[in-house]
């Protein structure tokens, strides 16, 4: 399997294939599963998450049992019927998808977590965006997919995707940069595009902490995978305008993991710094939280052993 | 408890790392560990890989608990609630799969099957060193389990420890795994069986406290095909399968 960014494009310009193709061979070979049934499963998820970004900009949308998220991609939906947005449709579609799917997660609908479910409206905003762009019929997307899947892997392995390690940087910042990685591939850039769209969108978000208000994966989680999508889509557009990263993409996946190693635990998802440790904040986790003690009977807090 | 946790390496069934171009350890071996598990929200290591943590103490124990004290650390201790972890949790000890409702009224369910669950928020660092760890101990009149896991994120979880039946098992973690109890000859007949399975370094043992039988620990490369579960895993009470 592939370890290294380099490995991977290396081998995709050696064998004159696209990553996603060398994804595809890489899972069959691993699970023993036929080329269908692999096939078939990613074009499940792809499913879930074309009905995600439906479910969460219809009607008045989606809102979370705690009323922190809810009923902003339909705010976006109806800006852009308007038709004056400042970045233009193609933009705020990918914000609007991205908003959908997380407002869906964060209300506990169902989700595909790409990398993770904190992170999964990242991937669709990009891809469903191009879709219309680009005119990706599904087998077109169902290969984005793969190609996303084969960059993250080698992220999750080299740096980690949890926020509770890595930070936000390690959920949206991956997210951004699979994407990107894959929208390059769809609109037919190199594999060596893909590794500098990657690296691009990773730097650009390199840092980013994990500061969920009231430990909940809405604020602002939700508005990240905007942002998480809106950089894919620059630094894909960026990549293939020839643009280099200088850093490569392996270093730069490597100080992803150097940062988070070193954030501080209340930026890694606890609940505990960042816009969560804000006065406002700390008085929304009082009013969805009052009083833990008397929320459970048989919850307890214990010093360590 | 007094048994050691040091692993014996046994040698002659050990495997490489796929086309060998590197010895490092991968996590993530599937691309729908990455673009995937489909899940109900809101946090893939709070819900998904809590799940298959509950999975493995429900795999292990094969029995209908009494008690389920689940104690977490670091960011589970702060986040858990709201995020559906203990539900999550428990519906894994229960044996239900990740896109499983019924994990969403786990709780329930347990308080009407008579079994006593109970949550602690540790304050300290995790004994294994992962901001999400959860530490599940579960008994009734007759055994105990006890599971050490960590969620490292994207619904994927690591198994740091086994504590059953007198063997302290310090697995190397990453799923799927499988468990054998017995004797060497076990070990080399269970060898021959998975011959043709990728394994990821040698299989290890541990010993037992007042037992000369072993557990073994084979860590799979990939899940086992449904033909292998049903030849080999079915029918023998002495092998877990936890994935």
């Amino acid at each position: 399997m592939y370890l290294t960014i380099a490995e991977l494009v290396e081998d995709a310009e050696r064998r004159q294939l696209p990553v996603c193709e060398l994804m595809i061979r890489q899972e069959i070979e691993r699970s023993h599963e036929p080329r269908e049934a692999v096939w078939e499963k990613m074009g499940r998820n792809l499913d879930v998450m074309q009905q995600a970004v439906a479910d969460g900009a219809a009607g008045e949308g989606v809102h979370s049992t705690t009323g922190l998220t809810g009923g902003d991609a339909v705010k976006l939906r109806k800006y852009r019927e308007r038709g004056r947005t400042l970045s233009g449709d193609v933009m705020m579609q990918a914000v609007q998808n991205a908003m959908a799917c997380n407002e869906v997660n964060a209300a506990m609908g169902v989700i595909c977590a790409t990398p993770t479910a904190g992170s999964s409206g990242t991937i669709p905003g990009i891809l469903f965006t191009l879709t219309d762009r680009l005119g990706l019929g599904r087998d077109q997307q169902i290969r984005f997919l793969f190609t996303a899947g084969a960059f993250g892997l080698i992220i999750a392995n080299n740096a980690g995707i949890a926020g509770a390690t890595g930070g936000c940087q390690a959920e949206v910042g991956s997210a951004s940069a699979m994407g990107a990685a894959a929208a390059v591939e769809a609109a037919g850039g190199t594999p060596r595009q893909s590794a500098e769209a990657l690296a691009i969108a990773i730097s650009n978000l390199l840092g980013l902490i994990c500061d969920p208000v009231a430990g909940l994966v809405e604020l602002p989680c939700v508005k990240r995978n905007a942002i998480g999508a809106g950089n894919g889509l620059i630094a894909a557009d960026m990549a293939l305008a020839g643009i280099t990263n200088k850093i490569p993409p392996d270093e730069v996946i490597g100080a992803m993991d150097d940062v988070g190693k070193n954030l501080p635990r209340k930026f890694r998802e606890t609940g505990l710094g960042g816009l969560a440790d804000t006065p406002t904040g700390r008085r929304l986790k009082e009013s969805i939280f009052p009083a833990k003690k008397n929320l459970s009977a048989f919850r307890k807090t214990e010093s360590a052993t | 408890m007094a048994v050691s946790g040091d692993a014996t390496q046994h040698s002659g069934r050990a495997a490489d790392d796929g086309d060998g171009t590197s010895s490092k350890t991968a996590n993530y071996r599937s691309v729908f560990d990455i673009i995937g598990p489909v899940m109900i929200g809101p946090s893939s290591s709070h819900t998904a890989g809590v799940v298959a943590i509950g999975r493995v103490v429900n795999e292990v124990f094969r029995d209908e608990p009494e008690t389920i004290v689940v104690d977490y650390y670091e960011s589970f201790a702060q986040t858990h609630q709201g995020h559906g972890t203990d539900f999550a949790i428990v519906g894994g000890v229960l044996g239900f799969a990740t896109d499983d409702r019924r994990n969403e009224n786990s709780l329930e369910i347990a308080r009407r099957r008579g079994i006593h669950v109970s949550f602690v928020e540790k304050e300290g660092d995790s004994p294994v060193g992962h901001p999400n760890t959860a530490i599940v101990s579960v008994s009734n009149s007759r055994r105990s389990v006890q599971v050490v896991g960590v969620s490292i994120g994207g619904g994927v979880a690591q198994i740091k420890r086994i504590v059953v039946d007198g063997f302290d098992v310090r697995p190397r973690g990453t799923l799927p795994m499988l468990l054998l109890r017995g004797h060497d000859s076990d070990n080399q007949e269970l060898g021959e069986k998975l011959r043709g399975v990728c394994l990821i370094g040698d299989v290890r043992s541990f010993g037992g406290q007042d037992t000369d039988e072993r557990m073994y620990e084979y860590d799979l490369d990939s899940p086992l095909t449904q033909r292998m579960v049903e030849d080999v895993v079915h029918g023998d009470d002495r092998i877990f399968y936890l994935r």
